[in-house]
């Protein structure tokens, strides 16, 4: 007969099975805990198969896409499963459009593993897979697209194989667009329906005028928004770069001897130190001497002119004199001050230095007064002409939707300003500028047309033509600079100045984009007439 | 008494091990199923995000005026085409009124699509530019 155990031993065992069970039981409480309150949702973020987009998408203003990353496939073969290596690189450089000899090459070589093409798109990648070959194995990745093509190409820039960003805003919103969460994208300032816009117009007189390069800007003078900014010869970001294309922004990284639209500068400048009336008479005649240089009108001037009509028929003589008596060292304080001798700085990496005289004396005073012997930006001297507008304040240009005022640090008298709207509408009224006014939108702007300085001398059939406007005058909101590069309007050289190319180039644009933009307009009789 | 509390006690465990392998099963059925639902979410995205592009691409506005002017017979509106809310007749008037904006008749021509230098157009009216 057995002999139990003693009743403590029983006892013992079953505190210790308790014990147990009580670990047990707390071990999966803490779990549970642990996955269902303090992990919860880690599970969501390692699903797999999601396509790696390694940049955020690029917006205009209004939500339209400008840059994508889209799902692709880099293709990779095993040649030792090839039973052909010769037949199978023939067919596979027929659908990827891979070099034949480069994959016959790397198929008979010593690698395992070679790459056939990178980033093949989902059709290409479907023509792959009905070869029916062994051996070969996509890799997932992402290429860049820019739907609007040539659109904005050189403001948007582009991205190398990697995904890096190599120019433009792709370059200048690199963190931006990498730290961006998934599913965000970046909105930049830009309105596609301005840029086609402005890209359109400027394609046409680049046909019409035959020049040789022709640029624009629409600038928002109380955001420093840029709207839209082109750059003619452009290129494709999707396709391949052809012979006449170009990746040059020359808005923003080439500078300009811009000439008389210059002159908004030199006369705010008198404007904001009173060194002279509106109506005070200047002697023009048949020149103006500086020194040993006299400063002469490409076209015959009257004997007197009052300073408003120097402005409004662009004299380089009497601007040289405005500009002399404020002085070399008071001109280029004021310069420094709109920021005009500095590089501007924006988003886009691409900018250029200012070039102006080192020893600024008498003549390059005067020089300088109507546009010669400083070069800058396109985009330095829309952002300064902005200011010169908009109230007189300062604004730092932008390539990213910004919400309200940006307006910052007064640079000149808001009396300045509202006398330079006046003038700047007179040179349109009753200027050198006519031909810019667009009915019902109060267009106010200045011409500009320099001689192009070629091997050190200035050629006078070489021009440079712009014009920079704004509207609506009375509250500015818009400002459109644009830029033909030696445009051939004919007639010696008379219909080539920007009276009769860029200052028309810029009516075009404004009647075109003040109704999209909601600008009001003036009531304006029916009957103007049609220029046909 | 005890025994009955070690038998639910080892009943309790059993019951408990099979539920939990239930459980675990189930959950590893949902994982592949979540797996598969995510690969089709991501292909999903994937082919939505090329539409989308596609679809920019095709409503790029060079595409639209081209349309539009081939095949619809449009063109730009000229400014003076186009009223400003001022001039629009206010319910129960018969006549467009004028607010107290002076109407201001266009001192300047409407710029038209392309330029054309006028061949009529005389040297000494041609002082503009500089």
């Amino acid at each position: 007969m057995n002999k139990s155990p003693p009743a403590g031993t029983f006892q013992r065992r079953i505190v210790i099975a308790a014990a147990f069970s009580v670990a047990a039981f707390a071990l999966v409480g803490i779990r549970l805990v642990d996955v269902t309150v303090l992990h919860a949702g880690s599970e969501r973020s390692h699903s797999a198969d999601r396509p790696d987009f390694a940049r955020a998408d690029l917006l205009d203003r209004n939500g339209r896409l400008l840059a994508r990353d889209l799902p692709v496939d880099d293709l990779y073969a095993r040649p030792h499963t090839f039973w052909d290596k010769a037949e199978a690189a023939h067919d596979l450089s027929r659908v990827t459009g891979a070099s034949e000899a480069r994959l016959k090459r790397a198929f008979n070589g010593k690698r395992e593993y070679v790459l056939v093409a990178r980033q093949i798109t989902p059709d290409v990648k479907d023509r792959v897979m009905s070869l029916g070959l062994p051996g070969i194995e996509f890799q997932k990745d992402a290429k860049r697209f820019y739907p609007e093509g040539r659109g904005a190409a050189q403001v948007i820039g582009e991205t190398d194989p990697d995904g890096n960003g190599i120019s433009g805003l792709e370059l200048g919103l690199q963190n931006r667009l990498r730290n961006q969460d998934e599913g965000a994208a970046v909105t930049t300032s830009l309105d596609m329906r301005v840029q086609y816009i402005l890209a359109h117009e400027a394609a046409m007189a680049k046909e019409t005028l035959d020049v040789k390069a022709a640029g624009g800007i629409v600038l928002d003078v109380r955001t420093g928004e840029v709207l839209a900014m082109m750059s003619l010869p452009d290129y494709d970001p999707n396709g391949k770069f052809g012979e006449h294309d170009s990746r040059r922004n020359i808005m923003a990284q080439d500078t300009y001897e811009l000439g008389s639209v210059f002159k908004i500068m030199s006369f705010a400048l008198a404007m904001e130190d009173h060194t002279i009336g509106l109506d005070d008479w200047l002697p023009i005649g048949k020149g103006f001497k500086v020194g040993k240089w006299t400063i002469h009108d490409a076209e015959r001037m009257p004997a007197m002119m009052t300073a408003r009509d120097v402005l409004g028929e662009s004299s380089n003589a009497g601007t040289a004199q405005i500009a002399l008596r404020s002085g070399p060292v008071r001109q280029k304080q004021f310069l420094q001050h709109m920021g005009l001798l500095s590089p501007v700085k924006t988003e886009l990496p691409e900018t250029a230095r200012p070039q102006y005289p080192s020893n600024w004396g008498q003549i390059q005073t005067a020089t300088v007064g109507f546009g010669h012997g400083i070069s800058v930006t396109p985009l330095s001297f829309a952002t300064a002409a902005a200011a010169i507008v908009n109230g007189g304040r300062k604004i730092t240009p932008t390539f990213l939707k910004h919400y309200g005022d940006a307006r910052g640090e007064q640079l000149i008298k808001p009396e300045t300003s509202d006398t330079m709207r006046g003038l700047l509408r007179y040179v349109v009224t009753n200027g050198t500028g006519k031909l810019a006014d667009v009915p019902g939108y109060n267009v106010g702007g200045k011409t500009g047309s320099a001689e192009k300085n070629v091997n050190g001398r200035y050629v006078a059939h070489k021009l440079l033509v712009s014009f920079c406007a704004v509207f609506p005058i009375d509250k500015p909101r818009y400002l459109v600079f644009v830029l033909l590069d030696e445009p051939h309007g004919g007639k010696g050289g008379i219909m080539s100045l920007a009276g009769h190319t860029a200052a028309p180039l810029a009516g075009r644009v404004i009647a075109r984009i003040a109704p999209i933009l909601g600008v009001p307009k003036e009531p304006v009789l029916a009957d103007a007439k049609e220029n046909s | 008494m005890i025994r009955v509390v070690n038998f639910l006690c080892v009943a309790l465990a059993g019951f408990s091990c099979l539920a939990l392998y239930h459980v675990s099963e189930r959950t590893r059925v949902a994982r592949v199923e979540l797996a598969h639902v995510n690969h089709q979410i991501a292909q999903e995205r994937g082919l939505n995000s090329v539409l989308e592009a596609e679809w920019a691409k095709v409503a790029d506005p060079s595409r639209i005026q081209q349309l539009a002017t081939t095949r619809l017979g449009l063109d730009d509106s000229t400014s003076v085409q186009l009223a400003s809310l001022e001039m629009l007749p206010r319910r129960g008037e018969d006549q467009a009124p004028l607010s107290t904006s002076p109407v201001r008749k266009a001192n300047v021509v409407v710029p038209a699509p392309a330029p054309k230098p006028d061949p009529r157009i005389r040297l000494a009216s041609a002082r503009t530019g500089m």
